[in-house]
């Protein structure tokens, strides 16, 4: 090596060690995030039916996933915010929040209540994706998104894992993953089972319906939380979410192969299913408002759309995800 | 963090080479792994932090991430025979090398600059598979014509070890930073920039394009014809055979962490653990396992590296399994890795002659990702169709019998005379 190629080493590694070093310190330095006062009362927000949704500000990212109640769907009449949730459920006083830790680097849950103040917590294994809590507040489920390594040169596919909480302790009662699954009365099992999307039964939060993903196709699972088993229902169902009087489900319906989806209501007694009047592919577990509306997000404002089929999606909350509906929530 | 292993595991080259009694590792060969360290720490530390960033900064569903990252795996296995034959073409192995990594530097330039749309970051995941596509053959070919044929495996195993370093080094760079500046993205994709041009800078300026094994200028370009007779070629087509056989028989690391998830009834948090652990085993283990074929032989070491997957087939066809177990299996299997990736590229290198070592590294690497893609769809039919306890057995008897059928192959291979 000549001497000229040492040196010209040395002044790249000095200018990029210098650089780097500066720009670091620099985005470490920068504007810290402000923080919004004041924790709603939730009983409270119960008898003017509102909404709780999570904040997405295109213009602040830093405050995005502030968690507000809002008031007759206007978004500047809010309070809350303490709380930031990449994903957010509520019901009977026992709300669940999958956020980035405080590390900044990890995930986890955070319990918290009819106050928005957090009761207790665990860490998440993966991206959050979905939450819910049974009607009587008494479990929670959680959908992550788990990477696959690139470590050695695996596969990074990606899988998700469902996890079910006693919300009362904190208490997790285990993954879907390890829940026995049959299909029309025989035993079910493939390397490639995905699970997300649960929703618990309004009258018996034991029973509960889920997605089942495997070979292409996504099945609809109504499963038992003390048996530890599912039983497949029909192709072709995800994220369901079942209404409050539990005679039906809303969910997303795959259009072909493609990362594209229609929301659909299907009755459980006729198991006849019809189309919502939003035309737009939907990412969402979609949330019922009451036995008439459902409201989901696109991922950047929330709306509302009658569970009949009929009439026209409307916006309800602008730069918001995640709604829950606290009317229902309480009741 | 468990990582913080990984920067101790790095001083074992160091340490080992002080050691008078084994061949020194040639500088050239040092030189190529840090130059893949300091790429697999840029590279890392943007695949740790693209599925938060995607998903939480422009809103993605993480079935686009999965989709980015699934396209480009077949191209990837096509690009590097290509760059493999136009190394040895051109008689460039440092060049080819280099416009690989190049690529990838690329790629993390762009992410710096643009950013913000999925398409635009699908692109950039592109240039970074393409660019390790087009590196792989040629870089291989560098360390093998580095290096006396005495210590071939010794050097392939420094290199491996260094290479894993950098990927277990690269999250936890990726996570101070983010610790340092919480949600600042760009600068993880500015440091990443950085490493990926320290790398290409310690090739360019660094490594030396000719080394001593290298083909005499008299002996002419070799012609595709003669990359292409490569695959007839008594020995190489052995090798090529023993090595397609014992792959197809190999479940892919990937579904042995799920199936050893079903078998060992553990904490949703440990998941990740399972591949830090293999990855150090790998570190730790991969250089010894060098030496070690290096002094017994390349064959023996290689068949009982696929021995150690055998054991963990056998825990896999187990009732319930518990921690010590996991862990045992967890070491095998990084000690499979490490007894088997770099000593089948080293045996190759042995048996091609200097002008096609390129072309022959990168025929030998498509043959063994083409056979690991079939058993993985073999393994997950058979899964599926009779569970995982018949499948496991199944691939045991498959990998028993192709253990049999390699150790004439491979010991034929090594028998005939070696080019010169």
């Amino acid at each position: 090596m000549g001497s000229r190629r040492g040196w010209a080493l040395v002044a790249i590694v000095a200018v990029c060690a210098i650089g780097g070093a500066a720009y670091v310190a620099v985005a470490a330095l920068g504007p810290s995030q402000t923080t919004t006062p004041a924790s709603p009362d939730l009983e409270a927000a119960r008898f003017r039916g509102e909404l709780m949704v999570r904040a997405v500000d295109p213009a602040e990212p830093r405050l995005n996933g502030h968690v507000y109640v809002v008031a007759g769907g206007d978004v500047r009449r809010r309070s809350g915010g303490d709380l930031t949730c990449e994903r957010v459920y509520f019901a009977a006083g026992h709300g669940i929040c999958m956020r980035v830790a405080d590390s900044g680097v990890d995930y986890d849950a955070t319990i918290f209540d009819s106050r928005l103040r957090p009761t207790g917590g665990f860490p998440l294994t993966g991206l959050p994706s979905r939450a819910r809590v049974s009607a009587d507040g008494r479990y929670g489920a959680m959908t992550v998104f788990v990477a696959g390594d690139a470590y050695l040169g695996s596969s990074a596919a990606f899988s998700t894992r469902t996890t079910i909480v006693e919300m009362s302790s904190g208490r997790q009662l285990g993954q879907l993953e390890q829940f026995a699954v049959s299909r029309d009365g025989a035993p079910f099992d493939a390397v490639d089972f995905n699970f997300w999307g649960m929703t618990f039964a309004p009258g018996d939060s034991n029973r509960f319906y889920a997605t089942l993903a495997t070979g292409g196709h996504h099945y609809l699972v109504e499963g038992d939380v003390r048996a530890r088993t599912m039983r497949v229902l029909r192709d072709g169902v995800e994220c369901p979410s079942l209404s409050p009087d539990g005679t039906r489900i809303a969910y997303k319906s795959r259009i072909g192969d493609s990362n594209r989806w229609r929301l659909r209501v299907l009755d459980l007694d006729t198991l006849a299913s019809h189309p919502l009047a939003e035309r737009r592919s939907i990412d969402d577990q979609a949330e019922w408002l009451d036995e008439r509306t459902l409201v989901y997000s696109d991922g950047v404002d929330v709306f509302a759309v009658p569970a009949d089929g009929g009439g026209r999606p409307r916006l309800l909350v602008r730069d918001a995800t995640s709604p829950v509906s606290l009317h229902r929530a309480l009741d | 963090m468990y990582q913080v292993e990984a920067s101790k595991a790095l001083l074992k080259p160091r340490l080992w080479m002080r050691n008078p009694a084994l061949p020194r590792v040639p500088r050239n060969v040092v030189l190529l792994g840090l130059v893949s360290m300091l790429t697999d720490v840029s590279s890392e530390m943007v695949a740790t932090v693209l599925p938060m960033y995607l998903v939480f900064t422009l809103g993605a569903s993480p079935l686009a991430l999965g989709a980015i990252d699934g396209t480009y795996r077949g191209a990837a296995a096509l690009v590097q025979v290509a760059s493999g034959f136009a190394a040895d073409r051109w008689r460039k192995p440092k060049e080819v090398a280099a416009s690989g990594y190049g690529l990838s530097a690329l790629g993390k330039v762009a992410l710096v600059a643009a950013g913000g749309t999925i398409g635009g970051i699908g692109a950039i995941v592109a240039f970074d598979r393409v660019g390790k596509g087009i590196r792989t053959a040629p870089r291989d070919a560098l360390i093998s014509l580095s290096s006396s044929k005495a210590g071939l495996a010794t050097a392939f195993g420094v290199h491996r070890a260094m290479d894993s370093a950098g990927a277990m080094l690269g999250p936890l760079v990726a996570f101070a930073i983010l610790l340092a500046a919480p949600a600042r993205f760009d600068a993880v994709f500015v440091v990443s920039t950085l490493f990926a041009i320290l790398g290409l800078a310690v090739l360019v300026l660094t490594v030396q394009g000719r080394p001593r094994r290298a083909p005499r200028r008299a002996d002419g370009a070799p012609s595709l014809r003669a990359a292409a007779g490569l695959l007839r070629d008594p020995r190489f087509g052995l090798l090529l055979l023993a090595a397609g056989i014992l792959s197809i028989a190999s479940v892919s690391d990937a579904l042995i962490y799920v199936g050893l998830q079903r078998k060992v009834d553990f904490e949703p948090a440990v998941f990740p653990l399972l591949y830090v652990f293999t990855a150090v085993a790998f570190m730790v283990l991969a250089i010894p396992f060098g030496q070690l074929a290096d002094r017994i032989g390349k064959v023996p070491v290689l068949l009982a590296g696929h021995g150690l997957l055998l054991v963990v087939y056998a825990a896999l066809a187990m009732g319930s399994l518990g921690y010590g177990v996991l862990v045992l299996c967890l070491v095998c299997l990084g000690g499979y890795f490490a007894a088997t990736e770099g000593v089948m590229t080293a045996f190759a290198g042995a048996l091609l002659p200097a002008s096609l070592q390129a072309s022959g590294i990168g025929i030998l690497i498509t043959v063994v990702s083409v056979g690991r893609l079939l058993s993985s769809l073999a393994f997950g039919a058979l899964w599926f169709g009779l569970g995982l306890q018949h499948a496991v057995l199944g691939f045991g008897a498959a990998l028993v019998l192709a253990i049999l059928a390699a150790i004439p192959l491979l010991l034929r291979a090594r028998r005939y005379p070696a080019h010169g």
